[in-house]
């Protein structure tokens, strides 16, 4: 019986080069693309992959929760997340939010076939620059991963961060309302619910909140990358 | 019409998208790729590609630097065509000033990128942004 993947991404040429890399395995199969989160949770539901393949950094429901109502929705799903980023904060909230697979996209052609085998035999697989900062963890701080910073996830619900993200892609309520099938109303009493607990004053403090807490991503371009690293440094 | 295309970009699955789009193309022959400004700028010598498909954020060299120093090699039959993640005019304009003669997003590159290479290896323009696919879509001839 063939293994069938599931491959959620926003980027079609990323899918393109996924499937080319996962279809030359005998007896593998794509079963399924989506090109968002809640499209990934639909199919998903639908198809029972025995693999789905999320990226973290997708339009209106990102990988991190996608992972979430997948798993909520059946414990037995086996998710790999996609990432550009293997910040402790990244990785923790993966692991918390289910992920049997964790793989950098740069690192992914060489890594994604081991990380789908390793779930077929119920393993699981982390790209090896993450384990190498899990035992660094371990050594420097006496805990597996720093916690210096935690996320403030846990405060919003499930459909509160769904808002969140909308919100922070510049959705009105009323365009959010219509995503979520939800009155305005009610999307209105998520977001006002949202800033209360957040202690938020704007969209501009959400969106701050939102990439601050990886529900968006963003990417810097050259020149702010190239200040971005001088500071670093 | 043969085009000999050079692929740049830091995702080695990015460029296998790339190249599973490309050469589906009859005629068209991906003839080399490269992870970052630098290395693309030795294939461009040793490959003589006719289009170079470049990202712009990419380690050791971006590609907007990248596609300014392909210039200064006066290699007139050879374009730059960016595909990229950035979905702003701002960077479309930069790129174009760097010498580019197409702007892709990583996005729409799927839909937009057979019709780009195929203007730029003509060495005309194509530039189309994403973000208001009715409104930003601009395709000219130089």
């Amino acid at each position: 019986m063939k293994l069938r993947i599931l491959l959620a991404d926003d980027h079609e040429i990323v899918r393109r080069g996924l499937c080319s890399l996962l279809q030359k395995r005998e007896g593998w199969e794509v079963c399924g693309e989506a090109s968002d989160g809640r499209e990934a949770v639909e199919m998903a539901k639908q198809l029972k992959p025995d693999v789905v393949i999320v990226d973290i950094g997708m339009p209106y429901l990102n990988g991190l929760d996608t992972t979430r109502q997948l798993l909520q929705h059946d414990p037995n799903f086996k998710v790999i997340v996609l990432t550009i980023t293997d910040s402790d904060q990244v990785i923790r909230e993966a692991l918390d939010a289910g992920a049997r697979g964790f793989v950098l996209k740069s690192d992914a052609a060489r890594d994604l076939v081991a990380a789908v085998e390793a779930l077929q035999s119920k393993r699981m697989f982390f790209t090896p620059r993450v384990n190498d900062l899990v035992l660094a963890g371990f050594l420097e701080k006496g805990h597996a991963i720093s916690r210096t910073e935690p996320p403030d996830l846990p405060t919003l619900t499930a459909r509160e961060r769904e808002v969140t993200q909308l919100l922070a892609e510049g959705k009105s309520s009323k365009e959010v309302a219509v995503l979520l099938n939800l009155s305005t109303k009610t999307v209105e009493t998520h977001r006002s619910n949202i800033m209360r607990k957040l202690s938020l004053h704007s969209i501009r403090d959400l969106v701050v909140y939102a990439i601050k807490n990886n529900i968006i991503q963003i990417q810097m371009p050259p020149q702010l990358r190239t200040v971005s690293e001088t500071t670093v440094v | 019409m043969t085009v000999r295309i050079l692929l740049v970009d830091d995702h080695p699955i990015v460029r296998q998208g790339l190249r599973t789009l490309l050469e589906g193309r009859p005629g068209w022959q991906v003839v080399g790729e490269a992870s970052d400004g630098i290395e693309a700028l030795d294939k461009v010598d040793v490959l003589e590609p006719d289009v170079v498909v470049l990202d712009v954020t990419m380690p050791r060299m971006n590609g907007l630097e990248a596609c300014r120093l392909i210039q200064q090699k006066g290699k007139t039959s050879l374009e730059v065509l960016f595909v990229t993640q950035h979905d702003s005019p701002q960077m479309m304009r930069e790129a174009l000033d760097a010498g580019a003669r197409g702007y892709v997003v990583k996005s729409n590159a799927a839909r937009d990128l057979l019709e780009a290479v195929e203007a730029v290896s003509q060495h005309r323009v194509f530039t189309a942004l994403a973000r208001s696919p009715h409104a930003s879509l601009l395709r000219s001839d130089s």
